[in-house]
């Protein structure tokens, strides 16, 4: 009788299965690896096109009511009109006055050094969004052509020209490389 | 040796992993879906609000002031329709009475509008506007009747004294804007638009019934003002027919109560308002630098010479100086209430 031999798991197997669970591994953590960035990035890139959302919400909120002056009191619409910065004047209570304090006096502050864009209200800054990398107003007249900006800001006759603002904005979302950006021009609900 | 001991669980904990990352994803995009929905509506509902309110203006009727508006349809204040107006389909709103003095004239409309799955509120003040009249050379009561031109219309919008003034149309009229462009170009060579005129204005009739009533109380002079040298602007109003066989000039405000019929040449600088119809006989010619308002029974303006109008701001503005002209509401601001 011939002896029986055992097949055993030899060195040369365990090599191989070895390896093949390191492969299979491999691309399984790389699968959820790249999962979790995906995930990461989907994120990051709808919280910046959420907060460039925001940041043109409150523009055009701000700048539909800018003038509102049911006592004709004499609300001027632009109280400034800088590249940076922007500021809305309202007599929203229509009480004929403008309360500096409250919302009736509302500034959109550019810092792109800082990287923000804020809501200024009173004493109240607000941040509207983080991580700017491009930010500016640009001001329209009643024909839609651009008033040049000089860097004192726009005089008061220039300002009474503006029937539009508009806001150029660009974030730069952390951990992705494409920007997200928005362009909207409000035109001044007021008629000259 | 167990095979499979350590592959099992690993392969469970890897769609675990797997089915968490998924769901994490899924999740996200139906967040995002769903903000992108509701900006949506949001913004569907705020365009319908806008274009509610624009409707809603240019439905005032040009006038002086806003009383009309806030007595409501009976025309009568302290009733249960004070307010109330017509607003297109979509859209609730009513008018009331803006804090503070009484001039310059204003109301405060609140307005509500639905669109794609959104609502938006607003106030709006609503005022005059600053010019009178809408910028227009020719302002109808009607649409113009087709072939009424047999002679020839010049439309020029451009300022005679100030180029760089904004433009103004042609025409104006209670029709489709593109109606009275289809009509100006249908009228061929007879009617000549300038370089600076503007497309057609939809706009309700000019008031000549209420401005008869002011011209009337504000003592106008006659037909006397209409001279064949250089005139002196005043206002005037002809009781009738006002039959121009010579050459005459005149400036201000002239309100003909009746046809203005013309044989010979007028040159007018100022405003023209024309209760009866404009007729220009062949080899006659109107020449008006400011604007013509006609209304009329029927056809408002027949032309078999010749007719000229221009722009003309310092025209208008004497004439508004005479007598105040009607102007057309205009939005003086809003506020979004949610």
């Amino acid at each position: 009788m011939r002896p029986h031999r055992t097949r055993a798991t030899g060195l040369v197997d365990l090599l191989v299965g070895t390896a093949l669970a390191a492969v299979s591994l491999a691309a399984l953590a790389a699968a959820v690896a790249s999962g979790g960035r995906l995930l990461l990035a989907a994120g990051a890139r709808g919280e910046a096109e959420d907060t460039v959302q925001l940041g043109v919400e409150a523009l055009t909120f701000d700048a539909r009511r800018a003038g509102y002056d049911p006592t004709a009191s004499g609300v001027v619409p632009v109280a400034e009109a800088r590249q940076d910065r922007v500021t809305f004047s309202a007599d929203l209570d229509g009480t004929g006055t403008v309360d500096a304090g409250s919302e009736e006096v509302t500034t959109h502050l550019c810092s792109v050094a800082t990287g923000r864009l804020s809501r200024i209200i009173g004493r109240q800054s607000m941040p509207l969004a983080e991580g700017v990398t491009a930010c500016g107003f640009n001001y329209l007249d009643g024909a839609g052509l651009p008033i040049a900006v000089p860097a004192s800001g726009l005089d008061a006759a220039a300002r009474a020209r503006v029937r539009a603002v508009a806001l150029d904005l660009e974030l730069q979302p952390p951990g992705l490389r494409g920007r997200t950006s928005r362009t909207i021009v409000v035109a001044l609900r007021r008629s000259p | 040796m167990r095979r499979g001991s350590t592959a099992l669980p690993a392969a469970l904990a890897a769609l675990a992993v797997s089915a968490t990352l998924g769901a994490a994803v899924a999740e996200l995009a139906r967040i995002e879906v769903v903000l992108a929905r509701d900006r949506r509506a949001a913004t569907a509902a705020l365009l319908a609000t806008d274009a509610c309110l624009a409707e809603a203006i240019a439905g005032i009727a040009p006038g002086w002031d806003l009383a009309a508006l806030l007595a409501g349809p009976d025309g009568r204040s302290g009733t249960p329709d004070d307010g109330s107006l017509a607003l297109p389909a979509g859209c609730i709103g009513g008018a009331s009475a803006a804090p503070g003095p009484a001039a310059p004239p204003r109301i405060l409309l609140r307005l509500e509008a639905s669109a794609g799955g959104g609502r938006r509120r607003l106030e709006a003040v609503i005022g005059r506007a600053t010019a009178p009249g809408p910028p227009a050379l020719l302002w109808l009561a009607a649409p113009p009747a087709w072939s009424a031109v047999a002679g020839t219309v010049t439309l020029d919008g451009a300022d005679v004294d100030d180029p760089t003034a904004a433009t103004w149309a042609g025409l104006a009229a209670p029709d489709d804007a593109a109606g009275l462009d289809d009509w100006l170009a249908g009228e061929g060579t007879h009617i000549r638009l300038g370089a600076g005129t503007g497309p057609a204005l939809t706009s309700a009739p000019p008031p000549v019934a209420a401005l008869a009533a002011r011209v009337r109380a504000a003592a106008p002079a006659g037909s006397e003002v209409l001279v064949p040298g250089t005139p002196s602007t005043a206002l005037a109003l002809v009781a009738g027919d006002l039959g121009v066989t010579g050459s005459l000039r005149g400036a201000g405000l002239l309100f003909v109560d009746g046809i203005l019929d013309i044989h010979g040449a007028l040159d007018f600088t100022g405003v023209v308002i024309v209760s009866g119809g404009v007729r220009v006989a062949a080899g006659g010619s109107l020449t008006v630098s400011g604007a013509l308002w006609v209304d009329a029974p029927g056809p408002e303006v027949v032309v078999d010479g010749s007719v000229v109008l221009r722009q003309s701001q310092g025209g208008i503005e004497a004439a508004d100086r005479l007598l105040p002209l009607p102007r057309r509401a205009a939005l003086l601001g809003l506020r979004d209430l949610g």
